[in-house]
């Protein structure tokens, strides 16, 4: 019954999506589409073929950037903040939280002019640079959570038998903490991937990525295409949550305990 | 292969100093065992040598070559810690040859050296296993095992065997005797359990808060306690007074010659093992007492025994006595251990 219910709850948004993309004409009180067609799928793969498969590719491109980034970073803050008691250990949760709780329309806007004055507004690196603000967070925080529960004797065995501070970190650390460096991998590159705001602030319309596009094809008013975009945009993030699904839960995170 | 020589280490956290002045030889092929009560400091002694921590002060020498720069992997010293710490993701043969992988050996000689420790530590088979396949006991082979293939100079042991049952600890200490008396590593191995530094070890180190109390063979530490912390260590319980007069000790339980003495006059502290106490038949010799309590304890019974102003503790094998019962005590005076002067 709870599985049938939660798998209603997330269906459903998704009926409307695709009965949308499916029809030609659907106009207010009618409950059903009145004719169904293919036209947004058209639209979709010949018409803006290549401008969606450009913003695709931009949109993975800054995703993976970011969460490579928020992952690389993630590790030793994480591994500092979970082994270290060290003096202003609150001050610094609350710094890292703190984007997370004020609007991102606050910290945009309060970063353009900087970015602006940097040279990096309307950049790639600037756009990469913004979502890291709100996709760090959660990296550091899960890999807090992965180092609190481990046990840093493994590197001293694994030097006592002969590897160097180098082998260590790929041979034993980043392997003991592979679930969490997915789950954190993860949470960025799906965080980045549906950012809109802070991309059109501070791309400035020069970096297209696709929530970009989708909401410039949503003021157009063509609901059916938009509706077929919404779907090419949510593909990837599913197929991303698919295939990082067994490291979510805590079965592969207990083994490092 | 090679020796061990600490030289006047000391170690701390912070200002407090844990290790003081410690100096300790361990020789070619020895197995040398580090004694004492938890916190002693005996483990960090050990994460000196294998490099994890830098002593303030003294030298850590292995195989005649000071290693007090040196990191832990340039050591010639494996540590065995008391967390088996066998990595999660790695298979036993995988984690076995994790040492030799990090010295870059061919796969070849890894398979075959791998092999052959499987077959020493008794994990032939076991090669595929995951580690939360293992029972308890093949843990702690396999992490053994992991030091053990790498033929370290020096292999340390810290407590490798706490976390067992007592049946399978006396199994794995007969193993871990065997396998040192089959390769021939030096080892210095740390324990609370006087038990078993005095079963597997050719030396015994006392260590009692941070100091090194007594080092000699099992039997001299046994029957010749330096002092009475490290009687009372090793289970000694009865302690009594008496003074020296003329080269004879003379005490209300006991009077022994002690040629060996020569202060006059001095009140000095003496012992006898509660096993060394004969309880006597015939009620001429010895002291009289009266049965206080008693405990069976398996092969021997342990029996409280009031004596004047003392009570004293006798193991003997077979009792039928009953608290209350009067009984004579024989002090053997060849077992009497009298200690110098204490300061």
């Amino acid at each position: 019954m709870a599985a049938a219910g939660v798998g209603i709850a997330v269906l459903l948004p998704f009926v409307s999506l695709v009965m949308w993309s499916l029809s030609s004409r659907w106009f207010y009180p009618q409950l059903w589409p009145r004719q169904w067609g293919l036209r947004a799928w058209q639209y979709v793969f010949s018409t803006a073929g290549p401008q969606i498969l450009a913003a695709l590719g931009q949109s993975v491109l800054v995703a993976a950037t970011t969460a490579a980034i928020s992952v690389a970073i993630g590790i030793p803050a994480g591994r500092a903040l979970g082994l270290y008691d060290f003096r202003g250990k609150d001050l610094v949760s609350v710094v890292l939280i703190l984007p997370v709780i004020v609007p991102p329309l606050c910290v945009t806007m309060g970063l353009h002019l900087w970015f602006i004055i940097m040279g990096l507004a309307g950049s790639f690196f600037g756009v990469v640079l913004v979502h890291l603000t709100f996709c760090l967070p959660y990296a550091v925080f899960v890999m807090w959570g992965i180092f609190s529960n481990y046990n840093p004797s493994y590197e001293e065995q694994a030097r006592s038998l002969g590897a160097s501070a180098w082998k260590v970190l790929v041979r034993v650390i980043l392997p003991l903490t592979f679930p969490g460096i997915m789950v954190a991998g993860l949470f960025s590159f799906l965080l980045s991937w549906s950012q809109y705001l802070s991309t059109l602030i501070i791309g400035g319309g020069k970096v297209t990525t696709l929530p970009i596009l989708l909401f410039a094809l949503m003021g157009s008013g063509d609901r059916p295409v938009a509706a077929a975009v919404s779907i090419v945009f949510v593909a990837p993030a599913l197929l991303a949550l698919l295939f990082s699904a067994r490291y979510l839960g805590g079965k592969g995170i207990a083994g490092i305990r | 292969m090679g020796d061990l020589e600490l030289k006047n280490i000391t170690i701390g956290y912070g200002n407090t100093p844990v290790i003081r002045d410690f100096s300790l030889t361990v020789e070619n092929g020895q197995m040398a065992s580090l004694l004492g009560p938890s916190g002693a400091g005996k483990t960090t002694v050990l994460r000196a040598v294998a490099g994890l921590l830098q002593p303030r002060s003294g030298a850590i020498i292995i195989d005649g070559r000071p290693a007090n720069g040196l990191p832990p992997e340039k050591r010639n010293a494996v540590m065995v810690f008391q967390k088996t710490l066998l990595f999660p993701f790695m298979n036993v043969e995988q984690n076995i040859g994790f040492g030799l992988q990090m010295q870059g050996r061919s796969t070849g000689e890894i398979r075959r050296r791998v092999e052959k420790i499987l077959e020493l530590t008794e994990l032939t088979g076991l090669n595929r296993r995951k580690i939360h396949e293992l029972s308890g006991g093949q843990q702690q082979r396999v992490s053994l095992a992991r030091a053990l293939v790498l033929k370290p100079a020096i292999l340390l042991l810290d407590e490798p065997l706490s976390s067992l049952d007592a049946t399978l600890r006396q199994h794995m200490r007969e193993l871990i005797q065997d396998i040192q008396a089959q390769t021939r590593i030096t080892t210095l191995f740390v324990t609370h359990d006087q038990a078993e530094a005095l079963m597997m070890s050719q030396r015994v180190c006392l260590l009692l808060n941070g100091r090194i109390r007594q080092v000699g063979s099992p039997r001299e530490l046994f029957y010749r306690p330096a002092d009475p912390d490290v009687a009372r260590f090793f289970g000694g319980c009865n302690f009594f007074e008496g003074r020296l007069k003329n080269g004879v000790y003379y005490s209300q339980y006991a009077t022994v010659a002690a040629p060996g003495l020569s202060a006059n006059g001095d009140r000095l502290t003496a012992t006898i093992r509660p096993e060394d106490i004969r309880i006597c038949a015939d009620g001429n010799r010895g002291i009289t007492g009266r049965v206080q309590k008693t405990s069976f304890e398996g092969t021997t019974t342990r029996i409280w025994v009031q004596c004047q102003d003392r009570v004293f503790v006798v193991l003997a094998p077979v009792t039928d006595l009953q608290a209350g019962q009067s009984v004579r005590l024989h002090l053997p005076p060849d077992k009497i251990r009298i200690f110098a002067a204490e300061n």
